[in-house]
């Protein structure tokens, strides 16, 4: 399985929208239907599937599917 | 004479006084606070307060859960000073006009929000100093801030009077719906009786998750002040990205939550493999140990109640608001019915007028901080006005069936008001008329656009909305995340409006033009 793929399968768990069926610019709360507690629960679920670290502040900031892909990429770049 | 939380707090230091009764993590490690040590840090607030010379002034607090929070908290309640828990969320120019109207002389901050410093020391002339919530010494170019561990060395002397039940102990914010928040003034005595009055009780050590806000009334009085009188041990939740994960490090035996929390967990069960046993996805869901999660603060629909029962987790719905200090009613592990929010506390008298809930009791405030008018609107004769509506069936359990006030009530409990928002909103020019309204976990705001800006600037269909759009996204950039607007609907005509050309808001989304339309 790609990164991708594990990525939206996480997101998955929360909405009715299957992961091949999501593009980089969905939208959370407004296209997936995501609560601000979902959004929040997905992200402590990317930090212990991937082992990163986010930064609460950096990761509120996002929006769309695509951002929070490109967020991924970049912490996993710095580690 | 009545019991005061110096009371309740002193009994559990002597008879708990080697069991933890707080625990937070820093990095990996789990640190903790024994009762003993916890008493004396906060008689070391306490009289840090007295030498300082504020003891009966009151005191705003800034910050998230923190042992240094509570322990202020404690100290600042234990004496005859008042305390103010404001929301560290809050935008700087909300957070300083609640400082300004609770008529705070000092400030305890979280280090987390010292960005905000500049600010209020800006726009609060009447705070005399503020302290930083951290035992590290500070060195900041303002002779009125200083650091936690300052104030405590400064606590010789004598130490502060207790105070008397009547004595408001604590001024906490709610929405008003009038689209100003509302100082709500509980007394010491109002605390104490909600603590004795809630039936549930635990052995001394039994661990319990704290994850709502602490500025929260059901937080603040519920998870510390009731959990302290227990003996049990409090764990600080440091972030809600982490609340599955520190459920498996701390493995609590009870938390409360807001029903929002309860929706997101059931998400992860439902998510899990059928096949694995229930048993080991509560395990690795819950922590392994949690036996009761009380929720409140909004409406929890009972399929939850029995799919939780499923992995052996009791859920226990009660409700309440700050102005009860907060608990009125809860279901309890003997006495419960589904879809009710259990039977009155025993402090508490229920009556209904027209369908609306009025309470009176102990645990009823002392009325709103410098308003009169709401306070008397609020508190007639005593009995407390709750706009919630609702009845009590034969068994003597009460349900909730609607609100008579116009706020929203959000299913992770927080309380909007509708007009705070669209004042705000409103003042941008391409919005013309405004309707916030609360769906699926989150606000909705319905906008005509000013018709003649659209002219002006020439904008299609798909330009306003855009626009809108982005408006919304950098107002929600400044918002905690409660406050964000989450959905937009932008209308083809104004809203139906009454003889007196008021937005009829019960009507707000009639003729509104339908999704892919």
């Amino acid at each position: 399985m790609t990164q991708e793929m594990e990525f939206k399968k996480i997101i998955a768990q929360y909405c009715k929208v299957k992961p091949e069926e999501m593009t980089a610019d969905m939208r959370f709360r407004e296209d997936l239907g995501f609560s601000s507690l979902d959004f929040m629960s997905f992200l402590g679920e990317l930090e212990d599937t991937f082992d990163v670290e986010l930064e609460e502040e950096d990761a509120l900031k996002v929006l769309t599917v695509g951002e929070a892909l490109e967020l991924l990429k970049k912490l996993q770049a710095e580690a | 004479m009545g019991k005061l939380i110096r009371d309740i707090l002193e009994e559990s230091a002597g008879k708990y006084s080697e069991i933890a009764a707080v625990k937070w993590l820093k990095k990996k490690d789990i640190l903790e606070r024994s009762y003993k040590e916890l008493m004396e840090n906060v008689v070391a607030v306490r009289r840090g307060i007295q030498a300082e010379g504020f003891a009966g002034k009151h005191i705003a607090l800034i910050g998230v859960s923190s042992v240094e929070w509570i322990e202020s908290y404690l100290g600042i309640i234990t004496g005859n000073t008042v305390a103010v828990p404001l929301d560290a969320g809050l935008p700087l120019e909300d957070l300083t006009d609640l400082l300004n109207r609770s008529d705070s002389e000092a400030l305890f901050l979280s280090p987390k929000n010292q960005a905000l410093l500049e600010g209020i020391l800006a726009s609060c002339p009447k705070l005399g100093k503020i302290w930083m919530l951290q035992e590290e010494t500070l060195d900041f170019p303002n002779q009125k801030v200083e650091s936690l561990a300052e104030l405590k060395a400064a606590s010789s002397g004598d130490d502060a009077r207790r105070p008397d039940p009547n004595d408001v102990a604590t001024i906490i914010f709610t929405s008003g719906t009038t689209g100003k928040s509302k100082g709500v003034m509980l007394t010491q005595g109002n605390l104490a009786e909600n603590v004795i009055s809630v039936d549930y009780t635990a052995d001394p050590g039994t661990t319990l998750l704290s994850v709502l806000p602490i500025h929260h009334a059901y937080c603040l009085v519920m998870d510390w002040l009731k959990g302290f009188s227990l003996g049990a041990t409090v764990c600080i939740n440091d972030s809600l990205l982490h609340m599955v994960r520190n459920m498996s490090i701390f493995k609590p035996e009870v938390m409360l939550m807001v029903p929002l929390m309860i929706e997101t967990i059931d998400k992860r069960l439902a998510s899990v493999d059928a096949s694995i046993p229930k048993k080991a996805v509560a395990d690795q869901v819950f922590g392994g140990n949690l036996d009761i999660i009380f929720t409140g603060g909004a409406h929890l629909d009972p399929f939850y109640i029995e799919r939780f029962a499923e992995y052996g987790v009791k859920v226990l719905e009660g409700y309440g608001m700050s102005e009860c200090s907060p608990v009125i009613s809860s279901n309890t592990e003997e006495m419960n019915k589904t879809g009710s929010v259990g039977k009155p506390l025993s402090n508490a008298s229920i009556r209904f007028e027209n369908g609306e809930i009025l309470v009176k009791g102990s645990s009823v405030m002392k009325g709103y901080y410098k308003m009169p008018e709401e306070t008397a609107k609020t508190l007639q004769d005593g009995w407390l006005h709750t706009g919630d509506k609702g009845y009590m069936d034969e068994d003597g359990f009460l349900f909730i069936n609607g609100r008579v006030k116009n706020l929203i009530i959000l299913s992770n409990g927080e309380n909007i008001s509708p007009e705070e928002i669209e004042n705000k909103l409103a003042l941008n020019a391409l919005v013309g008329e405004i309707i916030v309204t609360g769906e699926d976990n989150g606000l909705t705001a319905r906008i005509y656009p000013d018709q003649d800006v659209v002219a002006a600037k020439g904008l299609d269909e798909e330009a306003v909305k855009s626009a809108l759009q982005a408006f919304l996204d950098q107002y929600n950039k400044e918002q905690p995340t409660y406050r964000r607007i989450t959905g937009l609907v932008v209308r083809k005509n104004p809203f139906i409006k009454s003889a007196t050309q008021k937005i009829k808001r019960q009507e707000a989304t009639v003729d509104e033009p339908q999704p892919g339309v």
